[in-house]
């Protein structure tokens, strides 16, 4: 027999434990978040959401967040006000 | 020698000789399309045992998904593609180029652009492992070429799951994506060695990689005049298709690069006449719909538009409503391709009969990711 070794990552060595957050049970007054993930258009998809969820939610604060670059993550500093600051968190690629 | 205990994992198939090991490799979807070799562990640690990194050691880290490759995997994957185990050293300096995290693969690895990676080594491992620099470079032909690019594309299948309609989304994609690597003809460079253009000793070498789109043949055999020959060029990088702000890669013919050097023309002069005349006017781009109505919304792109118009840059910001339209005072916009002469970067290979030299743009319509030069460890 010949074993030949998995070139994947399936079983990585340190499997990392995420936990979905709470999902808030009203929108109504709820500060929410849009993170346009840095195409063209995903803040102008993003706002028509939030107007949508404005007319039939009554959702309250927008906070808006857009990465200046689609390759790269969404800087620390931008997810901690997002987290400090939003209920629930909307993001979208617009291109 | 490396203990096979030592590797992160030890999981994998069992089979029973090796054409079985091969078609297993393809029903597990490990393979790019053509056969790998089976990455078997005595093969996986004589490669791993030729680099200098222990089997855990990440050598790239993509954030946005948050995978580490580490060397284990990487030599697996190396194996797979056909990688003699002296290659290991480029592959792993390659990996952590690419990692680096100004280059951004997440975006070059998945967007529909379809992006290859291209690897152009430097230096005197050049010779020691048989890169060809010569005659066909970036065809098929020689294994170290052939290998050492395919194992970047393995690791982005296998390990980033960067694979067609999963992660990979690339509306067409082109064949640099299998491999896509080549040694400089360092010594027919006007100008030295691209790595020591780029801060590194002569006798280091070195990996540079970027991101590319399918290459464009510049065919020149009848003039030896350096402006003559690189209006040919300009002309190329200032096609409507590929226009953006992002980076170039030229690879000079030979043939090309000495009539450069008997004219006595330096890299940053040649740098500056392609950026100088690699441009479209502003009306030419809203002729070819290449004015998005978003661009007017980003600063950057903006920036790229007008940062050579006559009147400068406009200080209540384009209306985008005008995207599409051509106005007065559009014509004589000149919009170059890339943002300064330093966004071309010129290198020197093939054979030394024929006036074919290539141009690359870069992934992306927008910026793109940068250069990334790192050390080949000896």
């Amino acid at each position: 027999m010949i074993r030949i070794l998995d070139p994947t990552l399936r079983s990585p060595a340190t499997p990392v434990a995420l936990s979905r957050a709470p999902r808030p049970r009203r929108l109504a007054g709820a500060t929410i978040g849009l993170l346009a993930n840095g195409k063209s258009n995903g803040m102008a998809l993003l706002e028509q959401v939030a107007t949508r969820l404005r007319e039939r939610h009554q959702i309250g604060d927008v906070v808006r967040v857009a990465k200046t670059n689609a390759s790269a993550p969404v800087n620390e500093s931008d997810t901690e006000a997002l987290a400090a600051r939003c209920v629930a968190v909307i993001t979208a690629i617009g291109d | 020698m490396i203990d096979a205990q030592e590797l992160t994992s030890r999981e994998g198939i069992d089979v029973a000789d090796p054409w079985g090991a091969i078609e297993a490799c393809y029903a597990e979807g490990w393979t790019d399309g053509l056969p790998v070799v089976p990455p078997t562990e005595p093969l996986v640690c004589a490669m791993l045992a030729a680099g200098p990194w222990k089997a855990d050691e990440v050598l790239l880290h993509e954030p946005v998904r948050g995978r580490s490759v580490t060397a284990d995997k990487a030599a697996i994957n190396a194996v797979m593609a056909g990688c003699l185990p002296a290659y290991f050293p480029v592959v792993g300096a390659a990996l952590q180029a690419i990692g680096d995290a100004s280059f951004m693969l997440h975006g070059p690895a998945t967007s529909t652009g379809g992006a290859a990676l291209m690897v152009i080594v430097n230096g005197p491992i050049r010779e020691r492992l048989g890169l060809n620099a010569k005659t066909n470079l970036l065809g098929p032909g020689y294994r170290a070429n052939a290998t050492i690019g395919r194992s970047l594309r393995l690791v982005l299948l296998n390990c980033l799951d960067c694979r067609p309609g999963v992660l990979d989304k690339s509306t067409q994609g082109w064949p640099g994506k299998y491999s896509l690597c080549f040694a400089e003809d360092e010594a027919s460079s006007p100008w030295g060695p691209l790595h020591v253009s780029r801060g590194f000793a002569a006798g280091q070498s070195t990996v540079t990689v970027f991101a590319a789109e399918s290459g464009h043949n510049v065919l020149s055999h009848g003039t030896a005049d350096p402006e003559q020959l690189l209006t040919c060029f300009a002309d190329a990088m200032a096609g409507l298709g590929s226009l953006s702000p992002g980076r170039t890669v030229i690879v000079l013919a030979p043939e090309h690069a000495g009539h450069l050097h008997r004219a006595g023309w330096a890299r940053g002069r040649t740098q500056q006449w392609l950026y100088d005349h690699a441009w479209r006017s502003l009306a030419d781009l809203k002729r070819g719909g290449k004015v998005e109505p978003a661009f007017y919304t980003n600063p950057g792109l903006v920036d790229w538009l007008y940062r050579d118009a006559p009147r400068g840059r406009p200080t209540l910001g384009p209306n985008p409503a005008d995207a599409g339209h051509v106005l007065d005072g559009d014509e004589a916009i000149r919009v170059h391709r890339g943002l300064d002469p330093d966004d071309i970067l010129l290198t020197v290979g093939g054979g030394d009969a024929g006036g074919h030299s290539a141009f690359f743009p870069s992934w992306s319509r927008g910026r793109s990711v940068p250069f990334v030069t790192k050390e080949v460890p000896v």
